[in-house]
């Protein structure tokens, strides 16, 4: 493993720090079918770090094994240098690891403001009893919560929807509430899958406006999910390759730009 | 005021004490259908397992003395001392709690993402299941539970209205049932602590956020396990409170189990996720079978109590499918 | 005219006026913002500490008096203190339209020489940052919010609140320098500099003194009795001098409170909250708010659209007669006030109109329709008609003579004449100084004697001596018979219909008139999504034969009702086209205040208009675009030119 006081800077002058999470030796199998083998790869604190591939390469099962939705066979998760014992992905979670997914899951029944509210349910520490009967405690607390939601609402744009139903929001402010929902959590690293499918060119251009933004004014360490390989390479500080549940590269946009590896499979195998 | 809309005003206010009962047991099934998509078809036995299970222990019965006697040629039945109401009313919430957490951690933790009728049916089991349970722990006779709650028509209503019959000598007043009264204030206290719990505590935001969207909970750290034992014990709870009441008004028997099938029509008007829906649709049935039977019955031969409910209900089903306040269905082609 | 050289009670600076209402009205409210949800409060003397912490930064940072100073973003607290911290200094304010590309951007601060930019955000810092190198004068951007801006150069970059703490820290140093200056700042001393955004050509920099802009703000207050405990929101842009004279000059004469927005897209639930007393917004505002009530009337339940309907016919009946103070019965009163509580007071208060006593529209022809709909509910909505270089006043509605045809008698201390062209003139203590740095602009438009041409054709109604607008005066003009052609006239009637959202007339020196169209999306779309009716594109909807056609019963409707006019029936449409692309900006066609550039549509489109007039059923073409990052695309279409009735005027009569 990496020493933790290890890191490198990134080009436009950012000082990225140690390794948050480490994959080692990833294999994911459903039945007979291999989604991931033998991947290994790291995430080091305060870079944006993607996993691309065709579709089919494995990238979202990648995510989902970080996030505990999906538990590998074999392989260890290292999350701040300690090894991870296998976890719910509520337990997960808890741990301060915050995901968005693709297709989006919020709760449409709420308003935007309840839904980003929701992200911060483990910052809120009052017991059950506690908030029956020390009332100005809880309040307190309350109104601490909603201090940080409302930074959020501010900070993504997404004040004048405030009390308005999920519902009845179009897709791409729904993939923004879903953003401010984990971003309330103030996740020590966040994974956002895919936030860009299904946008056209001037939601994805917000998109990674506020992504590059969230990195850089809360130092949030981002793992992201992309098939589109123009918008990833712009965004991020160092991709991980994936073909065929394999990895085929890992290092930054240049370097993986000009992987032979890479080149074929892009080229040889289609996607869209 | 004219001797029709004297009896008339009274029984609407019986009506409305009916009907503050229908609530309280169909707010048991609102809770848990919300929160985990489960129709729980034996929310009524719950409510008769929790009175039983009340009775016994303030009675001092031994739990499942039959088969211990059976097994080992004992005669033992009680064990010689009573508990106050209060504490038994606080051990029956723990045993409903620990119910909760089997039927978690036994059956429903096992069925998770199955089809809905999969588990009805499973609820079904339950019902059957728990019926003889409670039948085996604490005997099947009729038991009269009195936790203390006042019984009887109140006087001070009586008198205290008798003005209004401005003279009218065959009007001694409002005849109002004690229990009644203190039902509903009872159902009102549950449904505003129900609301403060679900919108300002941490766990009732939770119980919202599983009842929208199990993949979304998982994410932002919710323990959906934690939080349906949370519901099933609240459901519990709420049918500790039904059993009560109706217990203290017509005993513990098992026809206290089938106000279960009166909390249906209930359901299809107030629509089957909604609170509020549920206490309304309460209170329109409530009042509806009293008025209709009060103003038709003797027209039909009487007996309209017993359907009414499902004719009402089947209009809005035919009308209105989503109930008053239940989830606008929209289809879209 | 007789012009007074002390000032209105002696307070003859922007300074001034913010000393006397922080002594006078110390702790009333003078902003309010919305952040992070919860409405923040400045008061009075709040404000004059900031304002002053503000003054003695940028003196600090070198500002001299006579600098310009460029303030761009929307509208917040700290660039309305910004504008008054420039005049405290000696400098002279420029607020800059925050939608301006930078290319535009550009052009003023490069005219106006701007030493020095505050910005509101990152977004404009990099448009001014992008064209920095053109700017020889330029030297230091001040802004607002530092999000994003963590990693620039700050060598010539400062954030606004550290500007301000630079300002306290050197207080002993500059404070004498600073009362300095600002008892140098008399009547005549530069208030601000407003760049008009011209229909043609470049913009101008109308350069206004304080007297122009306090005397306007006094006459106009006194009009309308406004006081101290009025609440307007601010969310026009800064640029405009109608939001200069609102939020500037009229808060500061009388001391009132200005409400900003949380961000644009809030304005509706900000204006609910606020519940302003005073009012502003073009015809585009209120035409929205009203399209938005009557989708959601469709979408009401039964009970509740019958009793809408059944209120607003009654409205419709006797609401404008009760809010101008004619006789009506009292059963209709009565009604009328139960229609109140029932309807048109929820209404109200859900279009956050509710406690306006004095509202306005200009800029625009408003439709007779939509502004006796609010004057029905009971809502005091007046037409005013104005200028950059009037300082807005030029005409407005007394209460209780408001109608929608006129726009009402001359302002106080407003001299108006009409020449032989009906054009109108003016002379007011309102008159702009000059023309920055364009002293043939400013003689052309103003003479020797102080009257002012406006460009605009109107004249005054015998009975009632309101002025009525025909139209721009060079924009009237002959067709081939010698008959007026009045394109405004025309497209104004077209667009009070929800649907069209813009017309332009051709015509001019031709035998007939034909038109050009655009939909408007929201309302058209609404319509297409209850008819069942799919598309994919503006485009596509633009071109479907069903919305053709309800246009085309539209144009119909119009013509018929020109042709009343027998001096204007000439104007009637003959033929018409529906564009494919909504006019824009971006694309040049439309001024940044949304007016028809109609030269340049006219360049742009020349072989539609060739087709309309050569009779060609359908034309093809190709039309270059620009996108909101500047980037430059094309579309192409084939668009269906449709015929329209026209009707026969019986009497032909030659005009004039």
């Amino acid at each position: 493993m990496l020493d933790a006081s290890e890191g490198y800077v990134t080009e436009d002058g950012r000082q990225i720090g140690g390794v948050v999470m480490e994959m080692k030796n990833i294999t994911l199998r459903f039945g007979g079918v291999v989604a991931i083998k033998d991947i290994s790869f790291d995430i080091r604190e305060g870079e944006i770090r993607a996993i691309i591939g065709p579709n089919g390469a494995g990238k979202s099962s990648m995510l989902n094994v970080i996030s505990g939705f999906y538990i590998p066979q074999e392989g260890e998760v290292f999350f701040h240098g300690e090894k991870r014992p296998q976890m719910k992905p509520y337990e997960v979670a808890r741990q301060g690891i915050a995901r968005t997914f693709q297709n989006i899951a919020l709760f449409e029944g709420m308003s935007v403001l309840d839904n980003v509210m929701t992200g911060r349910l483990n910052n809120m520490k009052s017991g059950l009893f506690a908030q029956a009967l020390w009332k100005g405690k809880a309040e307190q607390e309350e109104t601490e919560n909603r201090e940080v939601v409302e930074k959020i609402i501010d900070f993504l744009e997404i004040q004048h929807i405030r009390k308005t139903p999920v519902s009845r929001l179009p897709y791409g402010l729904k993939k923004r509430v879903e953003l401010a929902r984990a971003l309330a959590a103030e996740p020590k690293l966040l994974l956002l899958d895919e936030p860009m499918a299904g946008m056209n060119v001037e939601e994805k251009e917000d998109m990674s406006r506020f992504i590059l933004d969230v990195n850089d004014e809360f130092g949030t360490t981002i793992a992201l999910i992309e098939h589109d390989m123009g918008v990833v390479m712009d965004l991020s500080d160092r991709v991980v390759v994936m073909d065929y549940g394999k990895k085929i590269g890992d290092g930054t946009p240049d370097e993986v730009r000009t992987n032979q590896d890479v080149i074929d499979a892009y080229l040889g195998v289609s996607h869209d | 005021m004219p001797d029709s809309l004297l009896f008339g005003t009274e029984v609407v206010l019986n009506g409305l004490m009916a009907g503050v009962l229908y609530a309280l047991v169909a707010l048991g099934f609102v809770l848990i259908y919300k929160a985990s998509g489960i129709f729980n078809y034996a929310q009524g036995v719950m409510a008769l397992f929790a009175a039983m299970t009340l009775y016994g222990i303030m009675v001092g019965q031994v739990p499942f003395a039959h088969l211990i006697n059976a097994i080992f040629g004992t005669h033992i039945h009680h064990f010689g001392w009573e508990v106050p109401a209060i504490i038994a009313i606080v051990l029956t919430i723990a045993v409903m709690v620990l119910f909760a957490w089997l039927v978690q951690q036994y059956i429903f933790r096992h069925l998770v993402g199955q089809e809905p009728i999969i588990l009805f049916m499973a609820t079904i089991g339950l019902a059957y299941f728990l019926e003889g349970v409670a039948d085996l722990m604490w005997g099947s006779e009729i038991k009269a539970l009195d936790v203390g709650l006042p019984q009887g028509g109140s006087f001070w209503i009586e008198e205290n209205t008798q003005w209004m019959g401005m003279g009218n000598e065959n009007f001694y007043g409002f005849f109002l049932d004690q229990l009644d009264l203190i039902a509903t204030v009872i159902a009102a206290v549950l449904v505003i602590a129900l609301v403060a719990f679900s919108q300002y505590t941490k766990q009732g935001r939770a119980m919202r956020a599983v009842a929208d969207d199990h993949q979304a909970a998982l994410s932002v750290g919710i323990n959906l396990n934690f939080i349906w034992v949370l519901v099933w014990s609240v459901a519990g709870f709420v049918a500790l409170v039904a059993g009560i009441v109706w217990g203290s008004k017509s005993g513990v028997q098992f026809s206290l189990s089938l106000i279960a099938l009166k909390a249906l029509p209930v359901l299809m008007l107030g629509g089957f996720t909604s609170i509020p829906g549920a206490i309304v649709g309460g209170l329109i049935i409530g009042v509806g079978e009293k008025l209709f039977e009060f103003a038709i019955g003797p027209l039909v031969g009487g007996a309209t109590e017993n359907w009414f409910a499902y004719v009402l209900a089947l209009l809005f089903l035919v009308f209105r499918p989503q109930g008053l306040f239940g989830d606008k269905i929209i289809e879209r082609v | 005219m007789a012009q007074t050289q002390s000032g209105a009670e002696g307070k003859q600076s922007l300074p001034a006026l913010l000393h006397r209402n922080a002594t006078q009205y110390g702790s009333a409210p003078a902003y309010r913002e919305k952040e992070f949800g919860i409405w923040q409060t400045w008061t009075w003397s709040q404000t004059e500490k900031e304002i002053e912490a503000l003054a003695l930064g940028l003196i600090n940072l070198g500002v001299n008096e006579g600098d310009f100073i460029a303030i761009i973003g929307r509208n917040r607290p700290y660039l309305y203190w910004a504008m008054v911290a420039a005049q405290s200094v000696g400098a002279v304010p420029v607020p800059l339209y925050q939608d301006a590309n930078a290319e535009e951007m550009a052009y003023v601060l490069q005219h106006c020489g701007a030493r020095f930019v505050i910005a509101s955000d990152q977004e404009q810092v990099d448009k001014v940052i992008e064209v920095q190198d053109q700017l020889h004068q330029f030297e230091h951007l001040i802004y607002l919010d530092p999000r994003g801006l963590r990693k620039y150069d700050h060598h010539t970059l400062h954030q606004y609140s550290h500007v301000q703490d630079q300002g306290r820290a050197a207080y002993d140093e500059w404070i004498t320098d600073l009362n300095e200056r600002r008892s140098k700042l008399t009547y005549d001393s530069t208030c601000v500099m407003l760049y008009t955004s011209g229909t043609t050509g470049k913009p101008k920099g109308v350069v206004l003194s304080n007297r122009n802009v306090i005397e306007s703000a006094k006459n106009a207050s006194d009009f309308d009795k406004l006081t101290e405990k009025e609440d307007i929101l601010s969310y026009l842009p800064m640029a405009w001098v109608g939001d200069f004279i609102f939020s500037v000059g009229q808060a500061y004469w009388c001391g009132f409170c200005v409400n900003c927005p949380e961000s644009a897209d809030t304005m509706m639930t900000d204006l609910r909250e606020i519940g302003p007393t005073y009012f502003f917004a073009p015809p585009r505002v209120f035409e929205t708010q009203l399209t938005n009530v009557m989708i959601r009337m469709e979408d009401a339940g039964t009970l509740k659209k019958n009793m809408f309907h059944k209120y607003m016919e009654h409205a419709k009946k006797v609401g404008g007669d009760i809010l101008d103070g004619n006789p009506v019965s009292t059963a209709d009163r009565l009604k009328y006030a139960i229609g109140n509580t029932l309807v048109y007071g929820p209404l109200k208060d859900t279009l956050g109109l509710g406690r306006v006593r004095v509202g306005y529209t200009a800029g625009e022809a408003i439709g007779p329709e939509i502004f006796e709909f609010y004057r029905s509910l009971g809502i005091n909505l007046k037409q005013l008609y104005g200028q950059t270089e009037a300082t807005v006043f030029i005409t407005v509605q007394p209460d209780g003579e408001v109608r929608a045809d006129t726009v009402g008698v001359p302002a106080p201390d407003v001299e108006i004449k009409i020449d032989d062209n009906g054009e109108i003139h003016y002379r007011s203590p309102g008159t702009f100084v000059e023309y920055y740095k364009n002293p043939e602009s400013t003689a052309s438009t103003k003479d020797a004697e102080g009257w002012v041409a406006t460009g605009d054709a109107g004249f005054f109604e015998e009975n009632s001596g309101h002025l009525r607008i025909i139209d721009r005066a060079k924009d009237v003009g002959k067709m081939a018979d010698g008959a007026m052609f009045a394109p405004k006239y025309v497209e104004n009637k077209l667009k009070f219909y929800p649907d069209i959202l813009e017309a332009v007339l051709f015509g001019n020196g031709k035998d007939r008139c034909v038109a050009f169209i655009n939909i408007d999306l929201t309302a058209v779309g609404n319509w297409a999504e209850r008819n069942n009716i799919a598309y994919a594109s503006y485009q596509e909807l633009a071109g479907h034969p069903k919305v053709l056609e309800t246009i085309q019963s539209h144009v119909e409707t119009v013509n018929k009702s020109v042709a009343e006019d027998p001096m204007l029936s000439g104007c009637q449409v003959h033929r018409f086209v529906v564009l494919h692309k909504e006019l824009d900006a971006d694309d040049g066609e439309m001024t940044r205040t949304r007016k028809v550039r109609r030269r340049i549509v006219e360049e742009k489109f020349a072989d539609i208009i060739a087709a309309l007039y050569d009779g060609s059923p359908e034309i093809s073409t190709t039309t270059e675009v620009t996108y909101e990052d500047g980037r430059k695309g094309s579309i192409s279409a084939t668009l269906d030119i449709r015929d329209a009735a026209v009707s026969s005027v019986a009497a032909k009569l030659a005009a004039e």
